[in-house]
């Protein structure tokens, strides 16, 4: 099987009469939009099973006997708990078996290397209530101006807010743990693979499969050490390599999990301490692509009027700081961020800068909108 | 003194009802009954005629939150409740057969008013489903020339909902004070 899957998984079905068969076949196709086709036996790469036909025990153990390698999904009325076996309670619902299919395919692309192995069987049997818990489904985390030099950060002798030290107020991601965190990514990702960042720091594993990575450090550490050039610091220097005995400890630490567009959003702002990319020509306008998912990422001082405005039309970033009169860290932050993300490009072309015209609706009703948004803040107004 | 409406739509089991509970000042007026065609395989009660609440704000005035009935055989109401609406917020639920063509629906049944206002669109139920992620959505936004913001919602937290309705609000004026 390639690495990169293109088409849909390969099931065969077991213990299921002609109706259930062609039903089953139907439904797959259907609400599960394709993404596994019955096939025969030979041809599989997944086991599903009727767990509840007449057989099914006997299926059961004949399937794991003849093709361990194989994926299998049980279908039963009654709650299952059977090691290394995707179980889904009947009546069918899309979403748990989309899940499960989902689990099969990255236990086959697992399967492709051994050291992944043991970390798949751990990461994807494990409870779904416990999973719900991690903190990939933390919701928004809001900064005002008040609070906002203190989380980010500064740089001695540099003053962001200053246009004549604009030039000074750039940084290099691939200088800070953030662009090797990318870099890292953008192997797992393309490798599809489970791989462990080796930074002499704290443990990071990156989960392609699912988007998340599992740290072992809170978001003091992080803060501290996303600061600090790279270049700086003694030790071995970054390193990847294929996830293995630290999955050991990964299961009682759900906690550590953060989807990985969220943790390299605060990852850059981290980073930036309030500069800007030094990919980006300050003085050349520069587009957002589409709004970041704000309910799941640290929401910077005014970064929601930045999108509203870059949505609108390109602009350079000190224009983006006079048009809403506010401080250039604010948007140099928000920028980092979404460029880190892909969110941020610098509009090259000339149609890049005529994709929508800066014209703004007419609002006569600013002040009331503005009512309304001090309210949604729990401001006292 | 003005009128001024929020309006919550989307099909049966997105979250407005919710969504208008976690924002509004006062208990949101429901008019639910129990399911007795293809809604109750989704739940057990459902809004037939509209959700209401409100949003005081300083000085006394009242930003009234509206909800459209889910159902389609309701939808010669909608054009009676936007009449003088601030924005819509779409709200769509990812466990659906199709939240796609839901979307689509939405859009192109408020799309005069969309024209006139803005929209904001919260994807929820994205804990039981992942898929399509945000990213599918904006693909398929693009396709249709719209760039609205979209976000994963839990109509049920209040930063959550509170979120896409400012960004809904900055959408149509991002210079806006904070």
């Amino acid at each position: 099987m390639n690495n990169k899957r293109k088409s849909s998984l390969r099931v065969a079905l077991h213990g299921m009469d002609g109706r259930t068969y062609k039903t089953m076949v139907m439904y797959l196709q259907g609400p599960c939009k394709g993404a596994a086709t019955v096939v025969e036996d030979l041809d599989a790469e997944v086991d599903m099973i009727d767990a509840d036909s007449v057989n099914a025990k006997a299926l059961l153990e004949q399937r794991q006997t003849e093709n361990s390698v194989r994926p299998i999904i049980v279908l039963s009325l009654q709650e299952l708990n059977l090691d290394n076996v995707l179980y889904v309670k009947k009546p069918v619902k899309t979403a748990d078996m989309l899940d499960a299919l989902s689990k099969a395919e990255a236990i086959l692309t697992a399967k492709q290397n051994p050291s992944d192995e043991v970390l798949f069987n751990k990461k994807l049997f494990i409870n779904k209530d416990e999973h719900k818990k991690t903190s990939k489904h933390q919701t928004a985390m809001h900064l005002d101006e008040g609070n906002f030099n203190a989380f980010i950060g500064s740089i001695p002798g540099l003053d962001v807010n200053d246009p004549k030290q604009f030039p000074n107020a750039s940084y290099n991601p691939k200088e800070y743990f953030q662009g090797y965190f990318q870099s890292a990514c953008l192997i797992a990702q393309t490798k599809k693979q489970v791989l462990h960042l080796n930074s002499g720091w704290k443990s990071l594993i990156i989960f392609p499969h699912n988007h998340e990575i599992w740290l072992d450090a809170d978001d003091k550490q992080l803060r501290a050490f996303a600061g600090l050039p790279i270049s700086s610091l003694s030790g071995p220097g970054m390193s990847l390599t294929p996830a293995s005995a630290h999955t050991l400890s990964v299961k009682k630490e759900l906690d550590k999990f953060h989807n990985v567009d969220a943790f390299l959003w605060k990852l850059a702002v981290w980073t930036s301490k309030g500069r800007y990319p030094v990919a980006l020509d300050i003085h050349k306008p520069v587009f957002l692509k589409h709004w970041p998912n704000f309910t799941r990422l640290v929401v910077t001082p005014h970064a929601l009027r930045i999108s509203a405005l870059l949505i609108a039309s390109p602009k350079t970033l000190p224009d983006i700081a006079e048009t809403l009169k506010i401080k250039p860290q604010y948007v140099f932050a928000f920028i980092s961020a979404a460029h880190a993300l892909g969110l941020v490009k610098q509009a090259k072309r000339q149609a890049d800068e005529i994709v929508q015209p800066p014209v703004m609706k007419n609002n006569e009703r600013q002040g009331l909108l503005t009512r309304i948004i001090s309210k949604l803040r729990g401001h006292k107004s | 003194m003005s009128q001024y409406k929020i309006i919550f739509t989307g099909p049966v089991g997105a979250g407005k009802t919710t969504a208008i509970e976690s924002i509004s000042d006062v208990p949101p007026v429901k008019t639910d009954a129990t399911a007795s065609d293809m809604t109750k395989n989704r739940k057990s009660s459902t809004t037939v005629a509209m959700d209401y609440g409100i949003m005081n704000l300083a000085g006394g005035e009242k930003i009234h939150l509206y909800g459209t009935p889910g159902q389609e055989r309701f939808d010669f109401m909608w054009d009676i409740l936007t009449t003088g609406g601030i924005g819509l917020i779409l709200l769509l639920d990812n466990t659906r057969a199709d939240p796609f063509q839901d979307m689509k629906f939405f859009l192109d049944t408020f799309q005069s008013f969309i024209a006139k206002t803005n929209v904001a669109i919260g994807v929820t139920q994205m804990d039981l489903s992942d898929k399509p992620a945000i990213n599918d959505y904006h693909v398929q936004l693009q396709g249709m020339g719209l760039k609205p913001p979209v976000f994963s919602v839990d109509a049920r937290i209040k930063s959550d909902v509170s979120l896409l309705v400012q960004s809904l609000l900055y959408s149509l004026d991002p210079e806006l004070e904070e």
